[in-house]
């Protein structure tokens, strides 16, 4: 089963921002999908980190994107970012700290995590897109 | 080359040092000197256009002009007028300073090539500037400028007749040459503000301006000075008298004195060559260069945090060339990318943390990977052993951070620290790998790649992306910025750094500052740096001060008079003219039809010239013009002994070699610094003498 479901309503209305949306649901969906199949530490760490590295090179796009467009909710918005990858940090240190993962839990936090951020800071940037 | 250039890196960096006890890295003015010649170039420009109101472009008004605003106006006019003079001397300093220290450290290499070549017009710009300005005073100063500076170019022979005629003596002074001056003086500063533009056009972020309490500090040492010891002309100019003693400007007028002992043509060999042999410095061996950065495009989305951080304006966003649904991404310009890694410090996807594939960031360095990176510093943090590990992180320009390894300090070299990316420290410090990371770079705010212990410190301190983690302790992290010379100082901050992690593992719960940690300041008091730093003002502008106008310089000898011989005269006709025949000018047509075929060209005029018997001058005169139908024209200057002589002058303008159809003989008394001109006029009846000539005009007078 998949965690997250891409929904034409995440769409803020620029292709390259959704494009990396999607690419980042995929692959969060496939970490939860690697997290139920196995155990393999080395495996997770790695989704993990490759989720990290998309994350982080996705906001730094975003927040370029919110800079261009003199989007009035930028800070707001960043702290946001800076949160969830602070979020995302725990994560991979409980993680690497040998932590037992419950891997509903964890996966669950994870998708709450960025499905919370659609829903509140990413809206608002798309009405204000739309605008 | 490298033992100049370590010489004067042996001169520089003690002075850095010095000066940066006195003013703090960010005031440091030799670390600034770039922008201090901008601010220094408004000044003159500001005091300039002030200064230009109230002077009269007019050559008999020019002198008393300024003279009014100097006296009746001391209070503004006379200290613009005085910023004017001391602003631009203290430019050619800073100009000066600012070229050997960029050479000295090796700052024109690769990109900054267009730095250092677009450099050098500006300093010709620059004494152009000068030498212009010094002429429109019209004062004895002036005097001696125009005349040597005219008689300095006649020696290219580019102009038709010597312009040194111009200034040949009062009757014959050119007023609207001296105007042309003044749009020149004008006209020159417009162009080296587009060449100082143009200068700074391959610097990202390039500063133009120095810090403000530098700009203050500068600008009241400047008026200070301009109220001890105001600029004023000298005597006003007297083209009929030579002066003996100048108060010379040293810092524009440096060259002029050759010119009394050398070839003009020389002086422009020497500076024309040395300025083509400084413009291609940039390319003479040691040549180093090690591969530029590359884009890894499935790792780039464009977010463009490399390009906001190059500090060399060598990445461009471009529209996306692999399909991918991103609009730009990442583009490297080879040949100007400096490979400092200062964009791989910034790109987002370079962290150390595992991943499936490689470990590829969007951008880096071929021989300096991020996986490389990663795996240096995790086997050096297995290398070092105590309670307290630290990782420094030493960049190739810093103050030997190498030879900190021991027992529990392991060091990473790096290009430049502002490669490491900020997830980088957030690893080393969460994955226990050491208690403390030290950062060790250049001097503050004077990186070898410009930009990267500022951009350094504004990513640990949350003002710069990619941040530092918030969660990540700063006071584990240390920075120490350092110039070469000064190891001890980076060793000392290493200890104090332990001594700080020391005691913070005593207290449990220590809260983070929001920056670096940096040992605090410790030694002189604010007064003694306060102190310090008005010596150094007080030096320089004591120095700017003094050599505006000493030591004097001796033009002509106390006992001795200037004789000029000064003409411009057509030969004769090769052949003499010759009427057509009638049957000759029936077959021209009609429109073509003149009365005498005249061949062109014309005999040389030369000239001898004897002084009490003994010859002074011989001379054989070209005409001018590409068919040699042009006058002859003749400039030379002599010393002569002030006293009675016997002057013998004899010239020949046509071709028969026996013959000179012109002589003259006169007994003068010249008197000691007088400009007695020998003219030759042949429709005044031959040679005119100066001296006669304005006899003439006085009696006329009367």
């Amino acid at each position: 089963m998949t965690l997250l479901e891409w929904r034409d309503d995440f769409r803020i209305g620029i292709e390259e921002v959704d494009h990396e949306h999607q690419e980042m649901i995929g692959l969060i969906n496939q970490l939860h999908a690697a997290l139920g199949s196995e155990r393999s530490g080395e495996r997770v760490e790695a989704f993990l980190g490759d989720i990290f590295a998309g994350i982080s090179a996705h906001f730094a796009l975003e927040e370029k994107v919110m800079r261009a467009r003199h989007y009035d909710g930028l800070a707001e918005h960043k702290a946001d970012h800076e949160r969830l990858l602070d979020d995302l940090r725990d994560m991979m240190d409980e993680h690497a700290a040998g932590a037992v993962l419950d891997d509903q839990a964890f996966a669950a936090r994870l998708g709450e995590w960025f499905g919370a951020h659609f829903r509140t800071q990413d809206a608002r940037l798309h009405k204000f897109l739309a605008r | 080359m490298n033992a100049i250039k370590r010489g004067l890196r042996a001169l520089f960096l003690p002075l850095e040092s010095a000066f940066e006890w006195a003013f703090g890295a960010r005031l440091n003015p030799v670390t600034q000197l770039g922008t201090l010649g901008w601010f220094l170039f408004w000044i003159v420009t500001v005091s300039g256009i002030y200064v230009y109101v109230f002077f009269d472009t007019g050559v008999t008004q020019a002198w008393e002009s300024l003279e009014r605003l100097s006296r009746d106006q001391w209070w503004l006019g006379g200290i613009m007028r005085s910023l004017h003079r001391y602003a631009s001397d203290a430019l050619v300093i800073v100009v000066l300073l600012h070229a050997l220290r960029e050479f000295a450290m090796d700052r024109m290499r690769g990109n900054r090539w267009f730095a250092w070549v677009t450099g050098v017009p500006l300093i010709w710009f620059l004494y152009a500037c000068g030498i212009t300005g010094y002429w429109l005073v019209w004062d004895q100063l002036a005097q001696y400028v125009a005349v040597t500076t005219t008689e300095w170019l006649d020696t290219i022979g580019i102009f038709a007749e010597p312009i040194a005629r111009n200034f040949l003596d009062s009757e014959r002074l050119s007023g609207r040459f001296f105007t042309l001056m003044a749009y020149i003086h004008i006209a020159v500063p417009l162009l080296m503000l587009l060449a100082m533009w143009i200068h700074i056009q391959r610097h990202a972020h390039a500063r133009v301006n120095p810090h403000r309490w530098l700009g203050i500090g500068t600008l009241a040492a400047l008026t200070l000075l301009s109220l001890v010891r105001p600029a004023m002309s000298q005597a006003p100019a007297n083209l009929d008298a030579a002066p003996f003693t100048l108060g010379f400007d040293w810092y524009y007028l440096t060259v002029y004195p050759l010119l009394q002992r050398m070839d003009g043509r020389w002086l422009w060999l020497i500076l024309v060559g040395g300025s083509v042999f400084m413009t291609l410095l940039p390319w003479l061996p040691p040549l180093r260069r090690t591969a530029p950065a590359r884009v890894d495009l499935p790792n780039c989305n464009g977010c463009a945090r490399c390009f906001a951080d190059c500090p060399f304006g060598a990445i461009t966003m471009v529209a996306r060339t692999d399909g991918l649904k991103f609009e730009q991404q990442a583009a490297v310009s080879d040949s100007l990318c400096m490979s400092c890694g200062i964009c791989v410090g910034a790109c987002p996807t370079a962290t150390p943390f595992r991943r499936a594939g490689d470990l590829t960031p969007g951008i880096e360095l071929p021989q300096r990977s991020i996986a490389r990176l990663r795996e240096q510093v995790v086997s050096a943090a297995a290398t070092v052993q105590g309670e307290l590990r630290v990782l420094v992180f030493g960049c190739a320009h810093d103050a030997g951070s190498a030879a900190l390894a021991d027992g529990s300090t392991a060091v990473i070299a790096m290009p430049c620290v502002g490669m490491l990316p900020p997830s980088f420290l957030d690893f080393i410090l969460s994955r226990k790998h050491a208690e403390g990371i030290l950062i060790s770079g250049c001097a503050a705010h004077d990186c070898y790649e410009r930009l990267g212990d500022q951009f350094t410190e504004q990513r640990i301190a949350n003002e710069r992306d990619p941040n530092l983690r918030g969660r990540v302790s700063r006071d584990r992290i240390a920075v120490s910025w350092n110039n070469p010379s000064r190891h001890a100082s980076l060793r000392d901050d290493l200890a104090r750094f332990r001594e700080h992690l020391q005691a913070m593992s005593g207290q449990q719960a220590a809260a983070s500052g929001p920056s670096a940690w940096r040992p605090p300041v410790a030694g002189a008091p604010q007064a003694l740096r306060i102190a310090g730093q008005a010596v150094a003002y007080a030096a320089i502008a004591a120095c700017v001060g003094y050599f505006a106008t000493h030591p004097p310089f001796s033009y002509l000898g106390k006992d001795e008079a200037l004789l000029k011989l000064s003409f411009s005269h057509a030969g004769q006709p090769l052949k003499p003219c010759r009427r057509y025949t009638p049957e000759e000018l029936a077959k021209m047509p009609f429109s073509e039809r003149r009365p005498t075929s005249c061949e062109r060209g014309r005999w040389p005029v030369s000239v001898e010239i004897d002084l009490d018997g003994e010859p002074l001058y011989r001379g054989i005169h070209e005409p001018a013009g590409l068919w040699n139908d042009g006058p002859s024209s003749a400039y030379a200057r002599f010393e002569v002994p002030a006293g009675r002589h016997r002057i013998d002058a004899r010239l020949r303008d046509g071709g028969d070699p026996q013959r000179f159809e012109y002589q003259t003989s006169k007994v003068v008394d010249l008197t000691p610094g007088e400009n007695f001109v020998v003219d030759f006029r042949a429709t005044d009846g031959g040679f005119v003498f100066g001296r006669a000539q304005r006899d003439a005009a006085q009696r006329s007078g009367q």
